[in-house]
């Protein structure tokens, strides 16, 4: 199945370096995805709004500084809005220790400053694959 | 496999704001099933106002649309915006970055923001907008603004689409006005000047003031220019009264009156029937590249048949190009319609090995008459030749 | 690839020297820095000839200020040692930053919280992002005990507070508090330079660009009168070359941002002379040894032919590029972190050859978290054993003379003068940045950069090369702090809050709003007069963000 994959890139917590995730966004759009992008400073409300009005397949956190620590609000947030099918990887710094905490809370996949954006892009591909052939095996 | 089907339908119906967005998915991605879809809203249609907004990239689109939003919401209206961004024409992908320019507003609830790719449609839209449009009509929403990607030329696709087609000019546009292809202004119900509070802007409303009483009017709405100063917020409130008054004047849902529903598809299939049968083009090598509803695309590589004695590219030859391209988006409707009155202006001579492509807009579509517009472009996008055309439209219909 | 310029090969050791270097390397790929600027393998009296040296370096302390901004540079005094700092509550804060005064920092800086770049207070933030990266500092108070036992008459502080400058309203209420004349108080507003800001998106922009240009510039005149000492601009090019800017482009917005700055103070009537002493710079240093401290040189040069012949500044205070400078930490990896010690000392070097006057060295945790206190005193010891055990700084400007510098100096400010130019044409830096033309620069960059990462041309050991398994486990846990102390810090905060005199508060909060519609009043008065009545970080903020505009995303991808 060949699929445009449909990525939400954003950043949620108060840390504002963004050149890592408009880095993975331009990335992504060169592989032929269509990104939705955000800049920093996404409320978890607005993302969750977001991920549904867009019907993403994936969303990626660019989290640097420890804002990583609220992800697993993101991932609450989601499934109580019933959009708990969107696959969410996380990138930037996150420190070995807590990473088991970020998988445990659904999150896909964790990748480290450094990891080659062709390794990203595929697990985006891979995933939003898996969300689409998912989706339609259900009506809504 | 199941298919979004009924299921789907009546949970938008009900107010899901993910069954919506699942709709709109379902028929950008051809899900199977949408046909079924988009059929299923057709009777539920007909409450949304469409609002076009469309201007060159930086005349400020989603700092109005920004400004446009915090209106209708703090005034209770239920409003969606399909901001369409353009796509890579290498990778096909696209960044799809204009709701972030509509600040808070997007986390309202009221207010329901899709980004579209053009996903390399040609004509600012992407193919699947206007059933797109139709989901949020049925799904309740008041106003639907549709913001386009803003080649800033050829936005005829629009004229189609919207209720309103507001189009935005930044301040300088007026000096050359006299350059600008007819297409773009000639849509507009509302001539916006934007960043209004400059000096610069003053000029330009009175040149595109001047542009439209030397024009033709094409209906019994008079356009009005106005001056926005979105950033600060003025002029907002009388641009929300003027779309209200053209709402008024021209009614709502003009998508879907008869004489501008052809679909897409049919129209697309149409040319490629005609251009078969066309045995000039043919055997001067014209190709079709893509077609629509009332716009076409051709190409050609100049041979070396096609030059004359200066060494360069017969006349006849764009000419015959240029027609074309003429000829398929005229008859794109499905109706016969016959060549009354062509122009021609050569820009730039052509050499053997260009290739060249012709693109067909049209300008205008009335009950008897319409008229296109054709410009040529090398592979550089330089603009080698420019041709407008009319067309008688007839009774009779084709058939393939 | 280039191999030097000759004259006619008359000198048949030279024309030697080309055969075999053509032999051995004549097919290898070109090299060049990240600036773009092609890199010979050799370089010699045809590249730079020391008959230049009056036009091109002179003597230090005296145009064109190539050889340093002093005639005694750091033989004469040291660069501060100036090392950010910032974690937890108050408290933690002081701790740590009486261990750094104690092991060498000779100034101090202070790192907020990201809740409070933002323009947050406690109360209203995440929890858990609460403190891990910077100190949680909302009111007079809290900024009282982050500095206790600190003579503010004699110690510089380095504030990274952005526009409002709440932070420093609130040290400024401190300091009349303990008796101490704002007259004395030296140090830098760090986060000043709101133009880098919104370029980077690096930072916490809170006010709309045209807002935070009438705060920072009633901020100037304001300290001109009452803080005579205090450094209210530090231009800063660190957020752009991070965003991705190469160290030439950096240098460049930079210089144009102060070109900006200076017009805008001029357009005020405040005259050159009165401002541009008070102007200091802020940059990145990468690990590109000699282009870092090409960079600075030429960056020297340049900024003291704009402020005589452009703004003909008189006073020669004026003319001098004080700037302070921090490692960069975009160079530092996750992947065997103790490289990063290495990584470091090379960029540090890179900066004292280069003529700092302040020096910040990145802790090897940096690519981690928040650095640890171990990591914290290895930076300082670094700067010392430079310092104190080679000797860097025994002879100023020691690589003076050098073919490669001298050339690689010039060819930085060719390249540096071009970019200016191209701000220039788009109507200087405060509209190209309006535009987006400077933020889409530096993405480009930033793109560029990651494909040389990709393609291995540009090695990153442990990351793209050199790489080895590692035992995640065997690193020591991370440094977080307190969460009860934290919990008790936000309840004490809440009850702050209730207990002042909200009738007082109210009162500065309107004043600050009235002040911001009023062309004519100095809004950072307000501010500091809404410190002195009470009100919070938050809320001085939050009502200046309503009267003046929020900050909104400028840049693209």
């Amino acid at each position: 199945m060949d699929i445009r994959p449909k990525v939400l890139i954003t950043k949620i917590g108060f840390d504002g370096h963004d050149r890592g995730s408009r880095v993975v966004a331009a990335y992504l759009r060169d592989a032929g995805m269509e990104v939705v992008y955000t800049p920093p400073w996404q409320e978890i409300p607005h993302v969750v709004k977001l991920a549904v009005e867009e019907d993403v397949d994936v969303i990626g956190v660019s989290s640097l500084a420890t804002d990583h620590l609220i992800v697993p609000k993101l991932m609450q947030a989601l499934r109580e809005s019933g959009a708990h099918d969107v696959a969410v990887i996380v990138g930037g710094i996150v420190p070995d220790e807590d990473e088991p905490a970020l998988l445990q809370a659904g999150v896909r996949r964790v990748f480290h400053a450094g990891a080659p954006l062709s390794e990203i892009a595929d697990a985006v591909r891979t995933l939003a694959l898996e969300v689409r052939a998912a989706r339609l095996g259900t009506t809504s | 496999m199941n298919k979004p089907g009924d299921d789907l339908l009546a949970a938008m119906l009900a107010g899901s704001r993910a069954a919506v967005a699942r709709a709109i998915s379902a028929v950008e991605n051809e899900a199977p099933g949408a046909r079924k879809l988009v059929s299923g809203v057709r009777t539920h249609l007909g409450r949304a106002h469409v609002i076009g907004i469309t201007g060159a990239p930086g005349s400020g689109k989603s700092t109005l649309i920004n400004a446009l939003l915090g209106a209708y919401l703090s005034a209770g209206r239920k409003v969606a915006v399909v901001a369409v961004d353009p796509s890579s024409p290498l990778s096909g992908g696209a960044v799809l970055g204009d709701r972030i320019r509509m600040g808070e507003h997007g986390a309202h609830e009221n207010c329901f923001i899709r980004s579209v790719s053009a996903r390399g449609h040609l004509g600012g839209l992407s193919r699947t907008t206007g059933e797109i449009v139709d989901i949020l009509d049925a799904a309740g929403f008041d106003v639907v603004i549709v913001e386009t990607v803003g080649t800033g030329q050829s936005e005829v696709a629009i004229a189609r689409l919207a209720d309103t087609c507001v189009v935005l000019c930044p301040p300088g546009l007026g000096d050359e006005v006299q350059a600008i292809k007819a297409g773009v202004l000639e849509i507009a119900d509302l001539l916006v000047v934007s960043k209004g509070d400059t000096a610069l802007a003053e000029r330009t409303e009175r040149d595109l003031h001047e542009m439209l009483h030397l024009g033709r009017k094409r209906s019994e709405w008079a356009v009005r220019v106005l001056r926005v100063s979105a950033a600060a917020g003025d002029g907002i409130a009388q641009l929300m009264t003027e779309i209200a008054h053209h709402e008024q004047a021209a009614g709502r849902s003009r998508r879907l009156r008869p004489e501008t529903t052809p679909s897409v598809a049919a129209a697309a299939a149409l040319c490629q029937t005609l251009a078969r049968r066309d045995r000039f083009a043919t055997a001067l090598g014209i190709e079709l590249v893509a077609a629509d509803a009332g716009t076409a695309d051709v190409a050609l590589t100049i041979g070396e048949d096609h030059l004359n004695f200066n060494g360069t590219c017969h006349g006849g030859v764009l000419f015959a190009l240029a027609d074309a391209a003429f000829g398929l988006a005229s008859n794109s409707h499905g109706v016969v319609a016959a060549g009354i009155d062509a122009h021609i202006t050569y820009n730039r001579a052509v050499r053997k090995g260009e290739r060249l492509v012709a693109q067909a807009r049209e300008v205008s579509r009335g009950k008897k008459l319409a008229v296109y517009r054709i410009d040529l472009s090398n592979a550089d996008g330089a603009c080698v030749a420019t041709f407008t055309g009319t067309v008688f439209v007839t009774e009779r219909h084709h058939h393939s | 690839m280039k191999l030097p310029a000759d004259k006619p090969l008359t000198d048949s050791a030279q024309a030697r020297w080309r055969q075999e270097c053509a032999d051995q390397i004549g097919n290898e790929r070109t090299v060049r820095n990240r600036s773009g600027i092609e890199i010979s393998p050799l370089y010699g009296p045809a590249d730079w000839d020391s008959g230049r040296y009056g036009e091109d370096l002179g003597w230090p302390g005296q145009p064109p200020f190539t050889r340093g901004i002093y005639p005694t540079m750091h033989r004469g005094r040291t660069w501060t040692q100036r090392q950010l700092i910032g974690l937890g509550i108050p408290e933690d804060y002081n701790a740590r930053l009486r261990d750094m005064l104690a092991h060498g920092a000779t100034a101090i800086s202070l790192i907020p919280c990201n809740s409070v770049f933002r323009g947050y207070d406690m109360d209203v933030s995440h929890p858990e992002l609460l403190g891990t990266c910077g100190v949680v500092a909302n009111t007079v108070e809290h900024l009282d005990r982050c500095l206790e036992g600190v003579d503010l008459a004699r110690t510089s502080v380095a504030l990274n507070d952005p526009s409002p400058f709440t932070l420093f309203a609130f040290l400024l209420t401190t300091a009349r508090r303990r008796g101490v004349d704002w007259r004395d108080i030296t140090g830098t507003a760090n986060q000043s330079d709101y133009i880098s800001h919104c370029v980077a998106n690096h930072m916490f922009y809170r006010l709309s660009l045209p807002g935070s240009r009438r705060v920072l510039l009633d901020t100037i005149e304001w300290c001109t009168r009452h803080v005579p000492k205090w450094n209210p601009l530090s231009v800063v090019g660190q957020h752009m070359q991070q965003a991705g800017a190469t160290p030439a482009e950096a240098m460049a917005f930079t210089l144009c941002s102060a070109i900006q700055y200076a017009e805008d103070c001029a357009a005020r009537g405040m005259a050159p002379d009165a401002v541009l002493p008070r102007f200091t710079f802020f940059f990145d240093i990468s690990i590109s040894f000699f282009e870092e401290i090409a960079k600075f040189r030429a960056g020297r040069r340049i900024w003291a032919r704009l402020a005589r012949e452009r703004f003909k500044a008189k006073d020669p205070r004026s003319w001098r590029f004080k700037f302070h400078a921090q490692t960069s930490g975009v160079d530092l990896t996750r992947q065997q972190p103790l490289n990063n010690i290495a990584r470091v000392a090379v960029q540090a070097m890179a900066g004292i050859f280069g003529g700092l006057q302040s020096l910040h060295t990145d802790s090897f945790d940096e690519a981690l978290s928040c650095p640890t206190t171990e990591g914290a005193r290895i930076a300082v010891a670094t700067q010392n054993i430079l310092r104190d055990e080679a000797r860097l700084t025994d002879v100023i400007d020691p690589l003076a003379g050098s073919y490669y510098l001298e050339t690689l100096t010039n060819q930085m400010e060719q390249e540096i003068t071009r970019v200016m130019a191209i701000v220039e044409s788009a109507g200087g830096m405060y509209k190209a940045v309006e535009q987006g033309l400077v933020q889409k620069m530096v993405g480009e960059s930033a793109r560029r950069f990651q494909q040389r990462i990709e393609s291995g041309d540009q090695v990153w050991v442990g990351v793209n090369a050199y790489q080895v398994d590692e035992d995640v486990g065997a690193r020591a846990p991370l440094a977080k702090p307190d969460a009860a102390k934290m919990k008790a810090h936000v309840e004490a905060f809440r009850a702050y809050k209730s207990r002042r005199s909200q009738a007082e508060v109210a009162g500065a909060l309107d004043a600050l709003a009235r002040a911001a519609h009023d062309p004519q009043a100095n809004v950072f008065a307000q501010v500091v007069a809404a410190a002195q009545a009470g009100c919070t970080h938050g809320e001085i903020v939050a009502r200046l963000r309503q009267e003046l505009g929020f900050g909104q995303p400028l840049a693209m991808v």
